[in-house]
């Protein structure tokens, strides 16, 4: 018997809460580790743009101090973008598939969320935020590591690792872009250009400054950096290895369960590859990089709103309102133009 | 080798006048049961309550918990749980087996009789209007033929133990009876926190209960259908039991669904895959017969599916358990079920009743006003421990408000004398103290029955109390069944 189509959509929405919380712990520990001595009122704004989430952010905060970014981005609870909030619809998702992800994935689950959910404030100090999100991050990691150990290998897999591949090819897209618009307008532009450290942050953000330092011999190229996380075929982080996992996601579910209906997503993910290719030949990448990133964004969500069609039994995408989503997911409008004014 | 009394957990352990199920001897096999008792007995309290605090841990870090939902958080709970496990002999479990097998026979049997051609009213054994005039007797399934004729595929008999030792059965439950998910659970969680307590000692098996009841529902697949597609409905995440309905389905190895994952087309129903609908033959629901089928019952329903009812009268659906089961479970019919296993088995019952006062008849409403303050009064219509009214406990006050409420409405109402059920030993606070405790036995019954060894013990955690339901303090324990001694 083919599986409960409510069952892919839940397993894939757990593997995109639980890689968008991965991403977002990362990016903070990697600035608490090596972005020392800036300026944190600074350095700290930018956090919001990435996750488009300035007016939300003002409402109940106001000014972008460290702290208050922090506690809206790891213990916010009422912000669907933080930690927390990702952890606990991770945990949802999870709870309603319990009779059929093994135990140890729940289990897992159970006990990271639940040392997360008593995260003090002392915790999210300074001094020890790095490790809290080290923690955070772990969790997430080992996570996925208990799903790639222990989940069947049918169609559900399939959907669990199209939600990570998915949203890893998002977090990768948008990091780029708002790191090149932080450039662009922030106050230390012209000092941070050609500054090494930047763009060794950048990388590091995704997992990436080994692999790219191993190759490259120097982090200091914005162009080089980017080619790196949009087009590397083998980094595990990259958009174009996540798109190549998506395909073969796609496909597996086409030809080893004839789910026909997986072409209208594949089409979707031609469509990225084309795009990717562009990217490969673009000569002026640093100057196109923000459109390159909105039509990749928007090629995402258009794939996103396939699968919800084809195979979770959602209505076609209302084209009338542009953030109207038919998925779970509660802060959706991220693909939207992240130009800084 | 022996350690200091002051270490020892059962020094202060003083169960007074009430049978106690480890200490109590009975029969020829207290051997067993004195060898648990001893090692028990050299564990002190201080490991004790650290392991109690381990084990409860573990069942919050496994999730074995029920979810209280407010508007912003969910909140997980464990039931509690208490480590001292209760101990039934082979020839205590033999006598309750067989019991319960022989009550769940005459209850399948009535139910058929009452949907199809009602000899028993004809021959007076049971008051008509108790049957047809019942809320749960419901006219929708007469004349529907239920494979194998089994209308009660899973039940759990409560059962208690009075002060001379004589098991009594207290209460039927033959909708859908909770708990055994705890029966596993807590087996799993004694193996892994008492290997000493259990070293070398044969105690049957719980952890099989999935695969023997997904086989039993095999049984009684629709006719024709010889490799069903089977499910287990439930209400949702939102459902306190929620728990329960994920380890049975995790266990049986089908789909846990909800109402909106399936749809009945053409009075076959089916359930929402990736592939499109796939067609299901068994359904174990846990969802009331009202909101079942907003279609043949409470239209309101949002959990169930429209067109179930259709579908199981086509004989295209089994329902586990059928539909109108609760009018066997009643409290009233209750008192009738010694005369129902003689009327369709021609036995003597096995298991005993406890004496019951039926308020809707003449004479039992005159003993139960004149007796009150010495008897149990329980709303025929309400579970989970709620409205008794314990006379010999009871202020003036209740008793006569008791009273007025009988007066009103007395079909509404049983009673019966006060039973000092047994006791266990059980960790309060640091020492062992002796508290009452159930059973509750689980049969399963396709084409012939099976009764998962042990059951459900409940434990009633409050001092003196004898309500042992979680929802009025209550707690579970560990049940062992002991095999039979080797030559």
């Amino acid at each position: 018997m083919s599986l409960l189509s409510r069952y892919a959509e839940d397993l894939f929405w757990l593997a995109r809460y639980i890689e968008r919380a991965s991403n977002l712990a990362r990016i903070i520990e990697t600035h608490m580790a090596y972005d020392r001595g800036r300026d944190e009122d600074v350095s700290w704004a930018w956090l919001v743009t990435l996750h488009a989430d300035q007016e939300r952010f003002a409402k109940s905060y106001g000014d972008a101090s460290f702290a208050n970014v922090i506690r809206f981005y790891v213990a916010d609870m009422e912000n669907p973008g933080s930690v927390r909030f990702s952890l606990r619809a991770a945990r949802e998702n999870a709870r309603a598939l319990r009779a059929v992800i093994p135990t140890e994935m729940w289990n897992h689950l159970n006990e990271f969320y639940n040392r997360i959910l008593i995260v003090s404030d002392a915790e999210l100090e300074p001094i020890r935020l790095w490790r809290t999100c080290a923690q955070i991050k772990d969790g997430c990691y080992a996570q996925i590591g208990v799903a790639e150990s222990t989940l069947y290998r049918d169609e559900g897999w399939r959907f669990f690792h199209l939600g990570l591949m998915l949203e890893r090819a998002d977090q990768t897209s948008r990091l780029l872009d708002v790191k090149f618009a932080q450039l662009a307008t922030g106050a230390q532009s012209s000092d941070r250009a050609g500054d090494a450290t930047f763009w060794s942050l950048v990388l590091r953000s995704a997992a990436a400054y080994q692999a790219f330092i191993r190759l490259e011999h120097r982090a200091g190229d914005p162009s080089r950096v980017a080619r790196f996380l949009l087009v590397n075929a083998s980094h595990p982080r990259s958009v174009a290895y996540s798109v190549m996992q998506i395909r073969s996601m796609l496909d597996g579910l086409s030809s080893g369960y004839g789910l026909r209906q997986a072409r209208f997503a594949q089409e979707k993910v031609d469509a990225l590859f084309e795009l990717l290719q562009v990217v490969g030949h673009e000569t002026d990448l640093v100057g196109r990089l923000h459109a390159i990133n909105d039509s990749l964004q928007r090629r995402l969500m258009d794939l996103t709103n396939e699968l919800g069609q084809r195979f979770f039994g959602h209505p076609p995408p209302d084209t009338t309102s542009p953030n109207a989503s038919q998925s779970q997911d509660p802060a959706p409008s991220q693909s939207q133009s992240q130009t800084s004014t | 080798m022996s350690e200091p009394a002051a270490s020892r957990s059962l020094t202060d352990y003083d169960p007074g006048a009430f049978f106690c199920e480890l200490t109590g001897r009975h029969g020829s096999e207290a051997g067993q049961k004195e060898l648990i008792r001893a090692r028990l007995d050299g564990i002190n309290t201080a490991t004790l309550m650290q392991r109690a605090r381990e084990a409860e841990n573990e069942l919050f870090n496994l999730g074995i918990t029920f979810t209280v939902y407010t508007d912003k958080d969910a909140i997980d709970r464990i039931l509690p749980f208490d480590v001292i496990p209760r101990i039934l002999t082979s020839a205590e479990w033999r006598h309750i087996e067989s019991g319960v097998t022989q009550r769940v026979a005459a209850l399948n049997h009535f139910l058929w009789d009452i949907y199809h051609d009602q000899k028993i009213l004809k021959d007076d054994v049971i008051p008509r209007d108790l049957v047809l005039g019942n809320a749960n007797y419901r006219p929708e399934m007469q004349g529907l033929d239920p494979p194998c004729g089994t209308y009660i595929h899973i039940n759990g008999t409560d059962i208690v133990r009075d002060r001379s030792g004589t098991f009594r059965v207290l209460e039927d439950n033959g909708r859908a009876p909770s708990g055994v998910s705890y029966v596993v659970e807590n087996r799993h969680l004694m193996q892994r926190a008492f290997p000493d307590l259990m070293r070398g000692l044969k105690v049957r098996p719980v952890s099989d209960y999935g695969e023997r009841l997904v086989g039993k529902l095999r049984e009684v697949a629709p006719a024709g259908v010889d490799d069903p597609s089977i499910v287990l409905l439930s209400p949702g995440v939102y459902n306190s039991a929620y728990f329960e309905h994920i380890f049975l389905a995790r266990e049986m190895g089908v789909p846990l669904v909800e109402g909106r994952d399936l749809i009945v087309e053409n009075d076959k129903v089916y359930m929402r895959t990736l592939a499109g609908l796939q067609v299901v033959h068994v359904i174990y629901r846990r969802i009331n017969d009202d909101f079942l089928d907003p279609e043949a019952f409470n239209k309101e329903s949002m959990l169930g599916v429209a067109g179930l009812m259709r579908a199981a009268r086509k004989g295209n659906l089994t329902l586990a358990n059928a539909v109108g089961t609760g009018v066997a479970d009643d409290k009233a019919v209750y008192a009738y079920v010694p005369k129902l296993i003689r009327y369709y088995l021609s036995e003597d019952p096995i298991l005993e009743n406890v004496e019951t006062h039926i308020c809707g008849t003449d004479e039992g409403l005159a003993y139960t006003l004149d007796h009150l303050a010495e008897l149990v009064v329980k709303p025929v219509g309400e579970s989970g421990g709620y409205g008794i009214v314990v006379g010999p406990k009871a202020s003036q006050i209740e008793i006569e408000a008791c009273r007025r409420q009988i007066e009103a409405d007395p079909a509404n109402f049983i009673s019966q004398p006060m039973i000092d059920l047994s006791v266990c030993p059980t960790l309060i606070d640091g020492s062992v103290e002796a508290r009452h405790v159930d059973l509750r036995p689980y049969a399963v019954t396709g084409r012939s029955t099976w009764v998962l060894p042990g059951g459900l013990t409940r434990v009633a955690l409050k001092k003196g109390s004898l309500i042992v339901n979680s929802s009025q303090g209550g707690g579970t324990k560990d049940t062992w069944v002991l095999e039979e001694s080797g030559p």
